[in-house]
């Protein structure tokens, strides 16, 4: 059973180039996913290292209140 | 503080594998009851036995089932997901602990899918992590039952415990909310979903008050 639903999922997985929606937007998904991940980690790096909220908008190319009200409120400084 | 025990540990672990070779990117209590088929060593597959339920049997009903889509059918992995855009994830998790350390890792993955408020920049899940594990009702009923035995870990028994408290109790109203809701359709489960083992054991055949005296009567045996 084991081996039979692997290979079944090998084959979901070559689809993607097929263009289903059900396995694209789940890739998009995982890939968001990533994202929000590494972007918090890269926040939490820049305000560690001094950047203002002004500074990390600009790189991520949003404004510096949708930077601040997205982070804000968020646990920085596990390091301390 | 009731910890699992090393074949409970194991129970979970076989449980993973299990829920992997379906194609499924959760564990649910379905799969801890292939898993404590599959480890095979311990009182509460001896009881499972005892109803005629061995690991063919429980893998040929949760493929019925995935057939009825009470469960989902096989789905890539996130890694397979993300390869077919070209990234390969298990790079990408080892340059970032590499750059910043597990311990931030860890702590942006929490950041980056705990609760707050409105929602604004939350994901339900993310491929750094395992896949998530459903079964938190499972654990909670095994450990209150532990703790009301007066006994310090939780061994497979007391998950198989869990899995038939879980299909009798009536699950708390705080676990239906937008949050799981997103985390279960990101698994491809269906809307609704309260865990798959009461359909199963009745797949297989089993009476479930039965099966709650029998893993009762296991209990008062030894902890495995």
């Amino acid at each position: 059973m084991g081996e039979v639903a692997s290979s079944e999922v090998t084959k979901v997985a070559a689809a993607t180039s097929s263009q289903d929606p059900e396995v694209g937007l789940a890739a998009v998904a995982a890939l968001r996913g990533l994202v929000e991940v590494l972007e918090a980690l890269q926040v939490e790096n820049a305000r560690a290292k001094g950047w203002s909220w002004r500074q990390i908008a600009a790189r991520l190319g949003v404004t510096k209140q949708a930077v601040h009200h997205k982070y804000a409120g968020r646990r920085f400084g596990f390091r301390r | 503080m009731v910890q699992p025990s090393e074949h409970a540990h194991r129970t979970l672990e076989l449980a993973r594998a299990e829920a992997e070779g379906f194609g499924h990117r959760y564990l649910g209590p379905e799969h801890l009851v292939l898993g404590v088929q599959r480890h095979g060593d311990n009182g509460a597959s001896e009881v499972l036995t005892s109803f005629g339920v061995d690991l063919v049997a429980a893998r040929t009903a949760l493929g019925h089932l995935a057939d009825r889509g009470v469960v989902p059918g096989p789905r890539p992995s996130d890694a397979e997901l993300l390869e077919s855009l070209g990234i390969d994830l298990a790079a990408i998790r080892r340059t970032t602990e590499q750059s910043f350390g597990a311990v931030a890792v860890g702590w942006a993955i929490r950041e980056a899918t705990r609760a707050r408020r409105r929602g604004v920049g939350r994901v339900p899940r993310t491929p750094l992590r395992d896949p998530p594990m459903l079964i938190g009702q499972v654990l909670y009923h095994a450990g209150e039952r532990a703790r009301a035995l007066g006994l310090g870990v939780v061994g497979p028994e007391l998950l198989l415990w869990g899995v038939v408290a879980d299909i009798q109790t009536p699950r708390p109203r705080c676990m239906n909310n937008r949050w799981r809701r997103q985390l279960h359709a990101s698994v491809g489960l269906a809307e609704g979903y309260r865990g798959a083992a009461r359909l199963l054991l009745v797949e297989l055949g089993v009476d479930l008050d039965q099966l709650r005296e029998a893993v009762m009567d296991e209990l008062g045996g030894v902890q495995r």
